[in-house]
């Protein structure tokens, strides 16, 4: 049971730590620099999860939420927030995120969002399927 | 064969259990005992009014008084419970047409929204080509028109405002297939409170938690009650004043579990309680709220299986209550089964 994930966030050092951290956890993620990008990667291949930053130079966080929600509708977006936008976290809820995640972001928390966020992608899947 | 009884569900967590009890045929089935007494035990008392009269009739006439005293308990416990079967009645009626009014609005919007969106895309195409036609005749005369780009920006402002409104109809009909996880409630509550602590405390209001520790998992879907917990504390928010004090509290009660948003905020006049469920109801000042927040909440609670209430008065604060059943595809073989 391999979950697909795509971290997306400006900072690189962020970026490369949770790699890392995922990597460790034998949990390959793929990364994203903007969200630009990410909608690249997603138009490419299917992702399960897709951990999202709000605050991002360019096209930010929730324009990119609503891209993916459009495009990619079975795919589950927790986004992460900081306490500078926290406003942009609620926003982010009633635009269909799964969840979200204060920044710093305690790694374990995350994790387990992340499995129940996949977990409910799979569950509609499922529905979708036997739905039509 | 099994008694009626035996085949009964869980009162009130269904439908047809509900409409039984508001139409009376459940009254009649589980109380026909108490029933035939109230109706029957007057009478006979009467009647035995009547012999001991032949006896004495000084103890006939106490007898009488007694028996006259026994009729009007009996009537009046009666007559509690014919308005209370009313008062269940009107409840479950308004709660269908509410459903059911709000089911149309939803579709009549998104149609229109559908309608409109396409207009609307023209708009903004053409403005942007008479803005860009514009910029290129400024260049060559080297006239100034300032004014007409001016102009032209503030079409573009207000189509996209346009945009903004149609974009949230459409999300507001959309249906959407509740997928159940299993989860936890204090959690998922306190998480939402998170968000909205910041803002709160700009405003001096204290957002308190009401959480047992031993509140048991609910299978629901999490994402939409997020929206709806999250919705009901920033409506609460906006109604306190400096200083006010929220409280989101959870409980479970048999096979429901109800969340609760309390606020001590301005409250709401009778004569809005009755609407603030419908879509574009506002009383924010035009511009500042779609009024698509509260019925929003309504129609992912109703996809969920579950309900939302408010109670209010003014100057009281508001209270609005969720109560979802802890399973419900549970209640959904019950409800088929009865």
């Amino acid at each position: 049971m391999d979950i697909k994930i795509l971290l997306v966030d400006d900072e690189s050092d962020f970026v490369e730590t949770m790699a890392k951290r995922f990597g460790i956890r034998k949990m390959p993620i793929d990364t994203a620099r903007s969200g630009q990008e990410a909608l690249e990667l997603l138009a490419a291949q299917d992702y399960d999860v897709v951990i999202l930053d709000v605050r991002m130079p360019g096209m930010d966080g929730l324009e990119t939420l609503r891209e993916i929600r459009e495009k990619n509708p079975l795919t589950e977006v927790i986004m992460l927030t900081g306490h500078a936008s926290l406003e942009a976290g609620m926003q982010g809820m009633n635009l269909g995120a799964y969840d979200y995640i204060l920044k710093p972001a305690d790694f374990d928390e995350l994790l387990d969002k992340v499995r129940t966020a996949f977990e409910r992608k799979e569950l509609n899947a499922k529905s979708r399927k036997q739905g039509g | 064969m099994p008694s009626p009884a035996s085949r009964e569900a869980e009162p009130g967590t269904n439908a047809p259990g509900i409409l039984a009890r508001a139409t009376g045929a459940r009254v009649w089935r589980d109380h026909s005992l108490l029933l035939w007494a109230h109706f029957l035990v007057p009478p006979v008392l009467a009647a035995l009014v009547v012999a001991a009269a032949l006896a004495s009739p000084e103890l006939a006439g106490i007898l009488a008084g007694a028996v006259l005293a026994i009729a009007a308990v009996s009537a009046r416990s009666l007559l509690t419970r014919l308005s209370k079967a009313e008062e269940a009645g009107l409840a479950l009626n308004n709660q269908l047409i509410q459903s059911q009014k709000l089911a149309a609005i939803g579709e009549l919007s998104a149609g229109l929204a559908h309608e409109i969106n396409n207009p609307i895309a023209i708009i903004a195409q053409e403005a942007e080509w008479a803005a860009h036609l514009v910029g290129e005749a400024g260049q060559r005369t080297g006239e100034a028109f300032d004014e007409v780009k001016d102009s032209l920006r503030e079409i573009r402002a207000q189509v996209d405002r346009c945009k903004n409104i149609t974009h949230k109809l459409l999300d507001f009909a959309r249906k959407r297939e509740p997928v159940l996880q299993e989860i936890d409630v204090a959690r998922l509550i306190d998480d939402m409170a998170r968000l909205v602590d910041k803002e709160a405390s700009y405003k001096n209001v204290t957002l308190v938690r009401t959480l047992p520790p031993d509140l048991p998992k609910l299978r629901t879907d999490a994402p939409l009650l997020r929206q709806v917990v999250l919705n009901l504390m920033t409506n609460a928010l906006h109604a306190v004043d400096t200083g006010g004090r929220i409280e989101a509290s959870a409980r479970a009660d048999g096979e429901v579990l109800e969340i609760a948003i309390r606020d001590n905020g301005c409250g709401i006049p009778p004569e809005n309680i009755d609407k603030i469920f419908n879509p574009f109801f506002t009383t924010k000042p035009p511009g500042q709220g779609t009024g698509l927040g509260l019925s929003m909440c309504h129609n992912l609670v109703d996809g969920m299986k579950g309900q939302i209430c408010v109670e209010s008065a003014v100057g009281r604060g508001a209270t609005f209550t969720v109560r979802l059943p802890r399973n419900p595809e549970q209640n959904l073989a019950d409800g088929g089964r009865t």
